[in-house]
């Protein structure tokens, strides 16, 4: 039931919302619609807690620790960027961004952002709740249909460009993974029920992992590294990010670079969890801690010489994708603590840091830091603020919770021996904090120009607070539950 | 004397061989092609013998829902698709010859050490003593795979570029059908749906870069940087 309305929820706020006629109407709709996801999604998150799983339809949905805390965190996410949307759009109204207003143009361009955002979010849902693996490799390919939407919104040249190159690299890479799915449905052949649908279900493979056929899981791990690792932004399959982020409206990069990243270390995580049961942990971890660590370090040197402040937000996702995988390929109990912890922490931080780049955008309007020089604290003291902040906490300084979910993962690569790559790992995570501080602080501190003080923006504003407020909270006191079902995930992973 | 033909297992196997390996000449004749509309025409000659050979398989191992698989595809790849991207060339008006980066006769040398190398990777998958259809359906697909992807690599116009993914798409089917005999229907639903989604939305995505550059030439997209 749950399930059911988890789903049904946002295809029907598409839906309506496509046919409904004034801004308002759609606004409202895709307001409540998120809300009420939200509402399914800590109700899912509380069934779990109590149940351990829950699934319907034979199966065909399945949920653990693992789904309810993506689910979780995709759904806040969407909440909090649909409400910051209706003031972003508004501005983007009276500026004329969204084109002519009288020949209908504006109400066409809102009308397909306020539909396609909730497929957006459907198709993510949906992959986190899916069990048979070819399904949730299905409702990845949707998510990058409909967000190539979302990247060309504003119908410019680059925007074109980045859609381009976000659809024919994701296309090929998810080609990638759905030839590992493949394999992997091969490597399970042999076993009971594999021939009815049931024979790609996660939960039936998990099961059996012990008895898949080692050659083909070997390949097929490979095969879907390197594809689901192309969603995630990984290096060397980066290159569309910093595009796709810069173009795409403010809150729908906040979404791809927070909870779609989410959703692709997720389908990461389930094959990393067959493929470890199946040949050990050392080999997926291998793999994992090279692509890792090569993103950490190619996103140091774009980090620091980057001259447009979107892009270098979307570099630091690159690090921290790379954070991610390192720790699942650290894996054992620490690591997989470790990652589910930063992503929570990443996912609120780094939405945060792309609203606030959204105001200081519209505002100024350009997104080159030597345009705007500085002074974002005298012209938009709140989001100066709010900025420094979540930059500081997302570049690991303590008291910020990142900075608790790093020192995890560098514990556990100096437990398990991994000493390289603890090394490796704090000299990149300097080298960021580096770059990635010194842009920003000028930008916010810097010597002001003339730029006016921005008038009050209480829908921005407001959901930029929330998502503050979450970040600093979150820093002294993470709720017993949200914990508990942190605890759980990693339990997922690990297995201990 | 038909009879026995129709049932028995090693002449299914040869008919699958012998459609596989036009699958793979169709692969190489695509590479070497200079012309747009010839292109997806044999875009199409392709996609039919991969539904061709996915009917086989459901007669000789009996597996019924792979007709269904052959269906769609036959429907989605060998009509629909190829009609769109024809009506497409020729709405947008756009210079027929393809100009690929690496020139006709060194690409097609290429291409032949790819399909190389895609029966040194299914030799590991080979096993004896498992009897069954298409296991030189399975280093086709894999070689279909590399020759796609170079493909992609080598040419410069949008379309041409999407015509590589379908192909390189339709390998994967082939390894679908070869390796396990299709995977779950739902299954091969939602990818069939999804090829054809993601056909409309790169054919959207070409007209409006033509409508925007004048061109679809993608090396003429290079703004983004660093």
């Amino acid at each position: 039931m749950l399930l059911i309305a988890l789903l049904l929820v946002p295809v029907v706020t598409a839906v309506a919302s496509f046919f409904a006629r004034r801004r308002a109407a759609m606004e409202a709709l895709n307001l409540a619609g998120f809300g009420v996801v939200f509402l399914v999604a800590i109700a899912l998150a509380a069934r779990v807690l109590a149940a351990g799983t829950v699934s319907l339809a034979n199966g065909f949905f399945y949920a653990d620790a693992l789904s309810a805390l993506v689910v979780l965190l995709t759904a806040s996410v969407a909440l909090v960027c649909s409400t910051y949307s209706i003031g972003y759009l508004r501005d983007d109204q009276q500026s004329g961004a969204l084109g002519d207003d009288a020949s209908g143009e504006q109400i066409a361009q809102l009308r397909m952002y306020y539909s396609l955002t909730p497929l957006f979010v459907f198709s993510m849902l949906f992959m986190a709740v899916a069990n048979n693996l070819g399904v949730m490799w299905a409702a990845m390919e949707i998510t990058t249909l409909v967000s190539v939407f979302l990247v060309t919104f504003y119908g410019k040249v680059t925007s074109l460009e980045a859609a381009w190159k976000y659809a024919i690299i994701g296309g090929v890479g998810l080609s990638m993974a759905l030839f590992g799915t493949l394999v992997a449905y091969y490597a399970g052949r042999g076993l009971t029920g594999s021939a009815a649908l049931s024979g790609l279900n996660w939960s039936v493979l998990a099961q059996h992992a012990a008895q898949l056929d080692k050659t083909s899981m070997r390949l097929a791990f490979v095969l879907v590294l390197m594809g689901y690792g192309t969603k995630a932004g990984l290096a060397p399959m980066h290159t569309w990010k910093p595009d796709a982020y810069s173009e795409a409206p403010v809150p729908s990069a906040a979404i791809l670079s927070s909870a779609l990243l989410n959703c692709a270390l997720y389908c990461l995580i389930r094959f990393y969890i067959l493929t470890s049961r199946c040949l050990g942990a050392e080999y997926p971890g291998r793999l994992l801690l090279l692509f890792g660590l090569l993103s950490m370090g190619v996103s140091v040197p774009f980090v620091l010489v980057q001259k447009n402040y979107r892009r270098l937000l979307a570099y630091h996702t690159i690090d921290h994708a790379g954070i991610m995988v390192t720790a699942l390929g650290l894996g054992g109990a620490l690591g997989s603590l470790g990652l589910m912890l930063h992503m929570v922490f990443h996912t609120i931080a780094k939405s945060l840091l792309f609203l606030c780049a959204g105001n200081v955008s519209q505002h100024f309007r350009t997104d080159l830091f030597s345009k705007i020089k500085g002074g974002v604290m005298r012209a938009m003291p709140l989001t100066g603020v709010v900025f420094l902040m979540a930059m500081l906490a997302i570049v690991g300084m303590p008291p910020f919770s990142l900075f608790q979910s790093e020192f995890l993962i560098v514990r556990a690569a100096m437990v398990g021996g991994h000493v390289l790559t603890g090394v490796l790992f704090v000299l990149f995570g300097t080298g960021v904090f580096a770059g990635a501080l010194l842009h920003i602080g000028n930008l916010v501190l810097g010597p002001s120009g003339d730029a006016p003080i921005a008038p009050p923006r209480p829908w921005r504003n407001g959901s930029l607070l929330a998502l503050a407020s979450a970040l600093v909270v979150i820093a002294f006191w993470v709720p017993a539950h949200l914990l508990e079902l942190v605890r759980q995930a990693a339990h997922v992973v690990s297995g201990q | 004397m038909l009879m026995t033909h129709v049932l028995d297992l090693q002449f299914g196997d040869r008919i699958v061989t012998l459609m596989a390996a036009l699958v793979l000449v169709l692969q190489i004749a695509m590479v070497a092609q200079r012309w747009i509309v010839i292109h997806i025409r044999i875009f199409a000659a392709q996609s039919f013998f991969l539904a061709m050979i996915a009917a086989t398989i459901a007669w000789f191992n009996h597996a019924p829902h792979l007709y269904v698989a052959a269906a769609l595809t036959l429907v989605v790849k060998v009509v629909l698709v190829p009609i769109l991207f024809e009506r497409l060339v020729k709405r947008m008006e756009i210079h027929e010859e393809i100009e690929p980066i690496v020139n006709g006769p060194l690409s097609v040398v290429i291409a032949g050490a790819l399909t190389l190398v895609g029966y040194v990777v299914a030799e590991s998958f080979y096993r004896s003593d498992e009897p069954g259809l298409g296991h030189n359906a399975l280093a086709v697909a894999i070689s279909l795979f590399l020759i796609g992807f170079f493909t992609m690599i080598n040419r410069r116009k949008a379309l041409t570029q999407v015509l590589a993914l379908l192909s390189l798409e339709n390998g994967l089917f082939l390894a679908a059908i070869s390796l396990t005999y299709g995977m779950p229907m739902i299954v091969e639903l939602g990818i069939l749906f999804d090829v054809l989604v993601a056909a409309m939305v790169l054919g959207i995505l070409v007209y409006r870069i033509r409508e925007t550059f004048e061109s679809v030439d993608v090396s003429r997209l290079r703004r983004l940087r660093g």
